[in-house]
């Protein structure tokens, strides 16, 4: 239950080297906690949010035909699910995949949709229903499509809200 | 001659001496009863309470719980399953469950979680075009004290027996440990056995060596059909799997209730099963169904009258399930009510008297209670007057009717004054949406959809909202049941005609403007047996959402748990239950707002009572600074509802809480699921120090 403590008494230091020692010991302790902490919060690799332009138009727009086709029976035509199927706007939504990224949510779409036909969408068509996704939550629109790889989507970090800097 | 026949009596009396020394030690063993430390069905007990006398895990030390083993579920089929709804059940040291896609039954050590056994049927087509699919809720565990059983039904309704010590089908059993459900029904279920549509995903329960197995079905909002298969109760001896009796839920010509299907309507409509749990009061011998809606949710107008046993709930004999006695809660149910939690067993007094009563909570935020013996409201319960509505062909019953105590523990209608008020603004915005709907209290009728107005008829407390499967707990020492409600689950129900080519029914859900198209629910066509269906949906415009820059359209509290006494008939407390939801915490048109707790938006959280608490987690994801992205279980002081504690989860309830004690420690198991996580069984325990 109780934490342990981390005590130099019990090395093989003189009792004098301990005392010296024992700030750095401390400060060092502290010193990486807060590095695992930084690290833990923002991985350096992923810089960019669903905040910066991480879809285009046209691709949501792509993604909004498959979504009625293959989608919208559950999830609703205003993502708002309904019968037990999970809302894919409003705030239980996001607030769900808030502090994960988008290849999450990415994974989440391979691995059980659509329901019923799973399998039957391409990578591709997945990364468009993505970009519908983030279009109808009114994440801003940008430049460069969302890619097709998981990995590059991990890179891309989920938040719920508009971060203040921006 | 003399000598023989002194023979055959000594032949006799040995046999009867043989039948009586083995019929002993049965009869003796055959009082095989749950320990208090054991979760022995899957609400605690038959009485449907959700209840354990347990106080090690108590308000001192909630907050200290640890994870004490976790099993994920993802390898119990073929694909991971993200709705994980089981409640487990331990007996001897034994944790039980139904898990994963598949639908698997395991065994775990219920001290360490480790795995025992595991036991799949691989249904094929059957199971890929089960209604009702993915992990269920649970199983059942029957034991004469020698043997011991597990019981379950699969995706594709089957009813499987297998031996509680090795997870083998007991051969004994049905055919090879196994009983086709989709036979021996009193109906045939069409179109094949293969893929005619009927399924169960609740437990089974036994009582007195008998199993009792509902039926559910497809979602019942845009059926194909006005024709659809039955949900027949039935019951099958435990040892033999021989079918012992059956219930017409829905009455056969000359059965009594057959009346009140105009037209001879009982003939060809469907569903109308008991998909929820059932309870048994084995001393009386009575079994308390509840049975859900006729086919359609929305529209009778194919099944005219008050379309018995339809959203009623029935008391039948446990030995021949013939009907003793029942309460329509709803007559021709337009609403999508069902009867969706288990029936509740509850010995209370009320003024001065014993009654033995069994409590009813719904998604309508009614608790409703009988005299269990009678069928005697235990309060008066009016038939009023309710609003006929406009629907073209529809049938309306004049009246409902509606409980003078307790009072509604849940919002069960939307009237102007429901709608949110955080500020003016978001109020005239609510009102402005609102406007497009038909408002009204419990129990207004659905309307066409117009694409000028109304849309539909806005509810709460009808296809969602209120009480659902979970279904509500009791506390046998003070008299009370908790249950969770959603009470902003805002339902628009609108009708629009049905195409031929989808329906033959005149009117199903929807929107008008949008295409009709069937509408599918979760659990279809999702489990490890399921094939690929091309389906298709096209563009269309005229849905409006339900809520005001994501904030929901109704005020708070969006969800509750509420304490009522049944002695009084009194709610003794009611507290907002989940954290309040990022959105509201963090909504810019909020900032600097002292906004109390909310509760959430979400219909699937049972609850857990213990000596003292009342445990029950939250069903949304929020990340706070208390605690980071993830939801909290949560225990309540059952006496005051004052939060006492709080544990971390990875992600939301979705099965319901259990309890018990091996070797000296408290555990506390709970399922959870949902957005990127996928199922798993979490116990918690104290630490050892």
């Amino acid at each position: 239950m109780r934490r342990g403590k981390f005590r130099i008494k019990d090395c093989w230091l003189p009792r004098w080297a301990a005392a010296m020692l024992r700030p750095y010991v401390v400060g060092c302790a502290i010193c990486l906690v807060v590095m695992v902490v930084a690290r833990a919060q923002e991985p350096a690799s992923t810089s960019r949010s669903v905040w910066d332009g991480v879809y285009t138009e046209e691709q949501a727009t792509r993604g909004e035909e498959i979504y009625r086709k293959e989608c919208a029976s559950c999830h609703g035509d205003t993502l708002a699910g309904g019968g037990g199927a999970a809302p894919l706007t409003g705030g239980a939504f996001l607030s769900n995949w808030n502090g994960l990224t988008v290849g999450d949510l990415f994974d989440r779409i391979r691995k059980t949709m659509p329901q019923g036909s799973l399998g039957k969408l391409t990578k591709q068509q997945d990364a468009d229903v993505l970009a519908y996704l983030l279009s109808f939550n009114k994440f801003p629109v940008g430049k460069t499509e969302l890619k097709k790889q998981v990995e590059f989507l991990k890179e891309i970090r989920f938040e719920a809200t508009k971060p203040a800097t921006k | 001659m003399i000598t023989g026949r002194v023979g055959r009596l000594k032949g006799l009396l040995l046999i009867g001496c043989v039948i009586a020394c083995l019929g002993l030690p049965a009869m003796s063993v055959a009082q095989w009863k749950a320990k208090d430390t054991e979760w022995a069905s899957y609400a605690a007990d038959l009485a449907g309470t959700r209840y354990r006398p347990l106080e090690q895990i108590n308000a001192a030390n909630f907050n200290e719980l640890e994870i004490a083993w976790r099993i994920k579920t993802d390898n119990f089929g073929n694909r991971p399953e993200y709705k994980l709804e089981g409640t487990p059940l331990m007996v001897g040291g034994v944790l039980y469950a139904t898990a994963g896609s598949r639908r698997a039954a395991i065994a775990v050590d219920a001290a360490t979680g480790e795995l025992l056994w595991v036991h799949g049927e691989h249904e094929g087509t059957r199971g890929g075009a089960a209604p009702r699919q993915l992990s269920g809720r649970g199983l059942a565990y029957w034991s004469d004290g020698k043997d011991a059983r597990i019981l379950y039904v699969t995706p594709g309704y089957q009813l499987i027996c297998l031996d509680a010590k090795t997870g083998v089908r007991v051969a004994a059993f049905g055919n090879k440990g196994a009983i086709d459900l989709k036979q021996d029904d009193d109906q045939e279920i069409l179109p094949d056995l293969t893929t005619g549509e009927i399924g169960i995903q609740s437990a089974p329960v036994v009582a007195k060596n008998t199993i009792i197995i509902g039926a559910a079905f497809r979602e019942g909002m845009t059926p194909k059909s006005m024709r659809n298969n039955k949900g027949y109760v039935r019951g099958f001896d435990v040892r033999t799997g021989k079918r012992l009796w059956i219930f017409h839920t829905i009455p056969k010509k000359g059965e009594f209730g057959y009346d009140t299907w105009l037209n001879g309507s009982a003939e060809y409509t469907g569903n109308t099963g008991v998909w929820s749990q059932v309870t048994v009061d084995e001393e009386l011998g009575l079994v308390y169904l509840p049975v859900e809606s006729p086919t359609n949710d929305f529209y009778g107008g194919h099944r005219a009258g008050n379309n018995l046993f339809g959203e009623a709930l029935v008391c039948v004999d446990l030995r021949t399930g013939e009907r003793k006695w029942h309460f329509q809660l709803v007559h021709h149910p337009l609403w999508d009510m069902d009867i969706s939690s288990a029936p509740i067993l509850a010995d209370i007094t009320v003024d001065g008297k014993a009654v033995k009563a069994v409590a009813l909570p719904t998604k309508q935020g009614f608790l409703y209670v009988f005299d269990r013996v009678t069928g005697k409201p235990v309060w008066p319960i009016e038939e009023k007057q309710v609003e006929v509505g406009t629907v073209p062909g529809e049938w309306y019953s004049p009246t409902q009717p509606i409980p003078s105590k307790p009072p509604a523990y849940s919002r069960n209608g939307v009237l102007e004054s429901d709608l949110i008020d955080f500020t003016p603004e978001l109020r005239e915005r609510g009102k402005a949406i609102a406007s497009k709907y038909h408002l009204g209290p419990v129990f207004t009728p659905p309307t066409e959809s117009k694409v000028e107005g109304p849309l539909g008829t806005l509810t709460v407390g009808t296809a969602s909202g209120g009480t659902n499967w979970p279904g509500g707990s009791y506390d046998p020492e003070t008299h009370t049941v908790y249950t969770f409600a959603c009470t902003a689950c805002a339902e628009p129900i609108g009708l629009v005609r049905a195409p031929k080519t989808v329906s033959d029914m005149n009117y199903i859900a929807g929107t008008a403007g949008e295409e009709v198209t069937i509408l599918r629910g979760p659990g279809e066509n999702a489990g490890a047996d399921s094939p690929m269906p091309p389906k298709k949906r096209s563009a269309g415009g005229g849905y409006v959402a339900l809520n005001v820059d994501g904030l929901p359209l109704l005020k708070p509290p969006y969800g509750t748990i509420s304490a009522i006494n049944l002695d009084k008939g009194e709610i003794v407390w009611q507290v907002a239950h989940g954290e309040t939801p990022d959105v509201v915490r963090n909504h810019a048109a909020l900032k600097g707002m002292n906004i109390p707790r909310t509760g959430q938006e979400t219909y699937n959280i049972g609850t857990l009572v213990t000596k003292t608490l009342v445990i029950a987690g939250d069903g949304q994801i929020t990340t706070t600074s208390e605690h980071p992205r993830g939801a909290m279980l949560r225990a309540y002081d059952k006496k005051s509802g004052k939060e006492v504690g709080a544990v971390y989860m990875p992600a939301p309830q979705s099965g319901s809480p259990m309890t018990y004690m091996v070797n000296g420690k408290q555990y506390i198991v709970v399922a959870v699921s949902g957005g990127a996580y996928s199922g798993e069984y979490i116990a918690f325990s104290l630490p050892a120090e």
